[in-house]
């Protein structure tokens, strides 16, 4: 592993070197909110929350062309997108997490191909945590706030800058390529990441002191969910922005020729898992909801060894009927 | 990737929404945090908005009427030939063969020039749009009431209210945004009176669920009124000090007894005095009415009855109080404050008043016409009569939105020109002379006006598909044809136009606008717009009180037609569907039509749950398949009107309320059999 330390100032002149081989996605102002899109030379927003659209998008789009179907002479051939390579910068240690999560899901025999290809051919410089928002609960979930794996470089700010450490091969090799904009770091600064992260796990903590992965279990085991189901708004919300949610629909669109699309799919839907007897096995929303939790504290533990909640926070701050962790501990 | 902060195109609670573009092409959506009434979140349809964009159903040319079928022209061909058959009708029979169709979808700058072009090009008033059908008794009511048809406070004011009255709206399903505001308000203490014929999401959540018969609102309103009368609950300061007429009121009120209103509209009297306390003591009470109050042959009255209770127990003015009608189009109101209306200029400026006509006239240097135009639904009665001979029609799809289909087929096959500016092949577009293709909401700038009066903006992030065009330069090249003097403007300079000409969007300009948007009335570039109206006086001087007494229904049930059909929409599509139904997730999740019917009278005709039935009405009949629905009252039915396999509009009737022109969707007499 290799330390460095990047001031405030080089952060720039890093991203336009690392911008002219790579596609930086990174966290940039869009109507005054952080957002994650293509960096164009807009300000960085760096010190804002964490998006709200989780980067985990740029590995597994919300809607994406599979291929191209073209009839040519009565034949078919395809066409498949070339994938950009691209740098995700400012991906927090929660998102990272949930790519882990996904890791796991995906490359499972059968390896998701799509998935697969996009995952390879992009870097991750990560963002640890110092300042965690009012959502967040990365600690109690054992994703964050410092990453402890799977990124190519690590940030932790520090004020003046940020220490940076490398995870990989790529991550070493940008430090290698562009020594102009690296300082060595002091143990100073290694011990200052520590106590920052130690403090911001300290704060989360202190707001949820009893949340954890098993009161999760209890509390889901314990909810009335028929009275939840009435309350949820059926917005889908919680699965289209959660980072580690993966369930997908494919159409083709486009007769002769077209696209094969796959999207996002919601468990929140009714359709989802209704037949075409019109019988469903989840058939009321507090059914499905429960599904949700479930899957997301229970099953993927259990099939894949990691929770499926990451502490993002996302879940809560989109629920329409404000539904959220506090309510459904609250509830008998 | 970029993301691209916009409106959404749905319904009137204009919540603010990134579009996620990637090689011009929109590859999803996701909620603004910052969005002032959103504030992150959305509802399914928003979640999904921007899958349709990149469709390949999008009309992408401009196509021509050739025998039977529509085969693709050049822009220049479709236009010159819509000029020139203006030109004719318009020599041979007048400019008042002539009527615009609006759409309540498009931007305000569109409806703005779509309107000029009536007016100031065509030369005739017959303009009108789609609030014809939803809230045209809101905009008569209520501005003779309080002089303002708008929703008089923000949506997030309902956070302050201590007693929340819902009326004819399916709020969780229709304006989930508002629904989420109210169950908020629920949860920090308000009452939540609903009143509906169905048990929908927000009547199962209710403290008081009142289920009168359709139709019977004007007799159940002044109930409560006279309960709140009776137990001195009103608030006199405020009728004496801002209102007139209440004497008048009170005397009709006085006839609607508990007793009385239970004999009309089946509510118990018990139930009628807990909402009329619940309403009449709280501090602050509002009231949130949609369709359910609009769409009825007596809908002016209806408002008038709900507006009587609020100013005689002083609930406006004030945080937590006012009216609030629910717009279900995302620009409905700008439609509404563009004058896009056949007797009202912009800014709800009269047409027969000489002094406002004359400003317009001195701003467009022309001679307008003066006389009122026809209203949407009479605008095709006149077209089947004969009297109107061309129509353009912006994104509106009338075979399937307006009542009784039959006769709506034979006025649009009747004209000698009929123009259709869309995004999708439609019902409608499939009569055409002339199908414009136009781009859609992700394709263009512009602003969109909310139900809570907030002018927001919309950014173009991606290209329109092949040919199509924004509609603002398809207007504009329409009116040089016709010989208009008018120059191409930018949205952001016609908005400065729209700014001299209606006073409550005086100080508008896009530079202003950011996220947060401003709510009208907004007189000048100084002014931060206004939240809460009526604060000290009504633009009107005092309000008005007007007596209202429950009529008889333009049709009931009878031996013939034994049901009661109320048509309405779904959480999961919109109006006539181009838009939901080719959005993956939403069409699954509602693949076709479907009509509720209560259990006993399903057992009774043994009808089971997806069982096809027969419905007929003296209009027109279709199959539909059957759903039970232990929510639903006996002896009514509840169908939506999105799907084309089972037209809803078939069934309903003209009527129309004589004072706004709606017709009255909620109440048709229908019969029900098995397939």
């Amino acid at each position: 592993m290799m330390i460095a330390f990047l001031s405030n100032n080089e952060m720039v002149p890093l991203i336009e070197a690392l911008a002219k081989r790579l596609e930086v996605i990174a966290p940039v102002l869009s109507g005054g909110q952080p957002v994650f899109a293509t960096w164009n030379g807009q300000e960085l927003a760096l010190d804002a929350e964490n998006p709200l659209s989780s980067p985990l998008e740029f590995l597994l789009p919300s809607r994406e062309a599979l291929f191209r179907y073209v009839q040519l002479s009565g034949r078919y051939t395809f066409e498949e997108p070339s994938l950009p390579a691209r740098l995700i910068l400012g991906i927090r240690p929660c998102d990272l997490f949930a790519v882990e999560v996904l890791d796991r899901i995906m490359t499972e025999e059968p390896c998701d191909q799509a998935y697969l290809g996009r995952r390879r051919s992009t870097v991750l410089v990560a963002l640890n945590c110092t300042r965690p928002g009012s959502e967040c609960t990365c600690a109690q979930m054992g994703s964050g706030p410092g990453c402890v794996a799977g990124y190519d470089l690590a940030l932790t700010p520090l004020g003046d800058g940020y220490l940076v450490e490398s995870g990989s091969p790529a991550g070493v090799l940008i430090l290698r390529e562009h020594p102009q904009f690296f300082r060595e770091a002091s143990n100073e600064e290694i011990a200052r990441k520590e106590a920052l992260l130690a403090a911001s796990r300290e704060q989360m903590i202190m707001v949820r002191p009893d949340l954890s992965l098993q009161s999760m279990q209890e509390a889901i085991s314990a909810a009335d969910w028929e009275r939840l189901g009435d309350l949820c708004l059926r917005c889908g919300g919680c699965s289209f922005i959660c980072p580690t949610c993966h369930c997908f629909n494919v159409l083709d669109l486009g007769v002769p020729d077209g696209e094969r699309i796959r999207c996002a799919d919601s468990c929140i839907l009714s359709g989802f898992s209704r037949m075409t007897s019109g019988a469903n096995p989840r058939a009321t929303q507090g059914e499905r909801l429960a599904n949700w939790y479930r899957d997301k504290f229970v099953y993927m533990p259990e099939k894949i060894g990691l929770p499926g909640c990451v502490g993002c926070g996302r879940c809560h701050r989109v629920c329409l009927a404000r539904f959220d962790r506090r309510k459904l501990e609250a509830l008998p | 990737m970029e993301k691209i902060h916009t409106t959404c195109v749905y319904c009137g609670c204009g919540c603010g929404l990134f579009l996620h573009v990637e090689g011009d092409r929109v590859v999803g959506a996701s909620p603004s945090p910052g969005h002032p009434l959103s504030r992150g979140r959305l509802c399914i349809k928003g979640w999904l908005a921007g899958e349709f964009v990149g469709h390949p159903d999008r009309l992408r040319y401009p196509l021509i009427k050739r025998g039977d079928r529509r085969v693709r022209a050049t822009w220049d061909e479709a236009l010159s030939l819509v000029r020139d058959r203006f030109l004719k009708v318009k020599e041979a029979y007048g400019p008042d063969a002539i009527a615009v169709l609006t759409s309540a979808k498009g931007t305000n700058e569109e409806n703005f020039m779509l309107m000029k072009l009536a007016r100031a090009v065509l030369k005739t008033n017959n303009v009108d749009h789609v609030a014809r059908l939803c809230h045209a008794p809101t905009v008569a009511g209520l501005s003779y009431a309080i002089g303002s048809g708008a929703m008089t406070n923000p949506i997030e004011s309902l956070l302050e209210s201590e007693a929340i009255m819902v009326v004819g709206s399916n709020t969780t399903e229709q304006h989930p945004m508002v629904a989420a505001t109210i169950l908020e308000a629920q949860s920090r203490g308000a009452e939540l009176l609903v009143f509906d014929p169905r048990r929908t999401q927000i009547a199962a959540q209710a403290d008081i669920h009142l289920t009168p018969a359709p139709g019977t609102d004007v007799a159940w309103i002044n109930g409560l009124l006279n309960v709140i009368i009776e137990e001195e609950l009103i608030d006199e300061v405020f009728i004496r000090g801002r209102t007139q007429g209440f004497e008048l009121v009170k005397e009709a009120a006085s006839c609607y007894t508990p007793e009385v209103v239970e004999s009309i509209t089946g509510i118990p009297p018990h139930l009628l005095r807990a909402a009329a306390l619940s309403y009449g003591a709280a501090e602050a009470a509002s009231i949130v009415y949609a369709m359910g109050i609009t769409q009825h042959t007596a809908g002016t009255d209806n408002v008038q009855a709900l507006a009587n209770l609020a100013l005689a127990t002083g609930n406006l003015g004030r945080e937590g109080t006012g009216i609030y009608p629910l717009r279900g189009h995302q620009n409905v109101q700008g439609a509404c404050d563009m004058g896009a209306l056949p007797d009202l200029l912009p800014g709800y400026q009269k047409v027969s008043d000489p002094r406002k006509i004359e400003t317009f006239e001195e701003a467009w240097s022309v001679d307008l016409p003066r006389a009122p135009g026809l209203t949407a639904v009479e605008i095709l009665e006149a077209a089947e009569e004969g009297s109107i001979k061309a129509i353009y029609i912006s994104g509106e799809n009338p075979l399937m939105s307006y009542p009784d289909r039959d006769s709506v087929y034979k006025a649009l096959k009747a004209l000698d020109l009929l123009v259709v500016a869309d995004i999708f092949p439609t019902e409608t577009t499939r009569l055409a002379h002339v199908v414009l293709p136009v781009a859609s909401f992700a394709e263009k700038d512009g602003t969109f006006t909310s139900t809570e009066r907030r002018i927001q903006l919309i950014s173009k992030a991606v290209s329109p598909p092949g040919e199509a065009l924004s509609e603002l330069d398809v207007i504009f090249d329409l009116m040089k044809r016709l010989g208009a003097p008018y120059r191409s403007l930018s949205p952001a300079e016609v908005m400065e136009e729209i700014a001299s000409l209606n006073p409550h969007y005086g100080g508008i300009r896009y530079r202003r606008l950011g996220i947060d948007g401003l709510q009208w009335p907004c007189p000048d570039e100084d002014h931060p717009g206004t939240g809460i109206l009526h604060r000290e006086a009504f633009p009107i001087g005092r309000a008005r009180f007007r007596p209202v007494f429950q009529k008889e229904l333009h049709e009931s049930p009878d031996e013939d037609y034994p049901f009661l059909l109320i048509t309405g929409r779904t959480l999961y599509h919109f109006h006539s569907g181009s838009m939901t139904r080719r959005t993956s997730l939403l069409d699954r999740e509602v693949p076709g039509p479907v009509v509720d019917v209560n259990p006993d009278d399903a057992g009774r005709l043994r009808i089971r749950s997806r069982q096809r039935v027969v419905i007929e009405s003296r209009r027109g009949r279709l199959e539909v398949e059957a759903r039970i629905d232990p929510g639903l009252m006996p002896g009514i039915l509840y169908l939506p009107f999105h799907f084309s396999e089972a037209p809803a509009n078939a069934l309903t009737a003209r009527a129309l309320d004589p004072a706004s022109r709606i017709p009255a969707f909620k109440i048709s007499a229908v019969s029900m059999r098995r397939a």
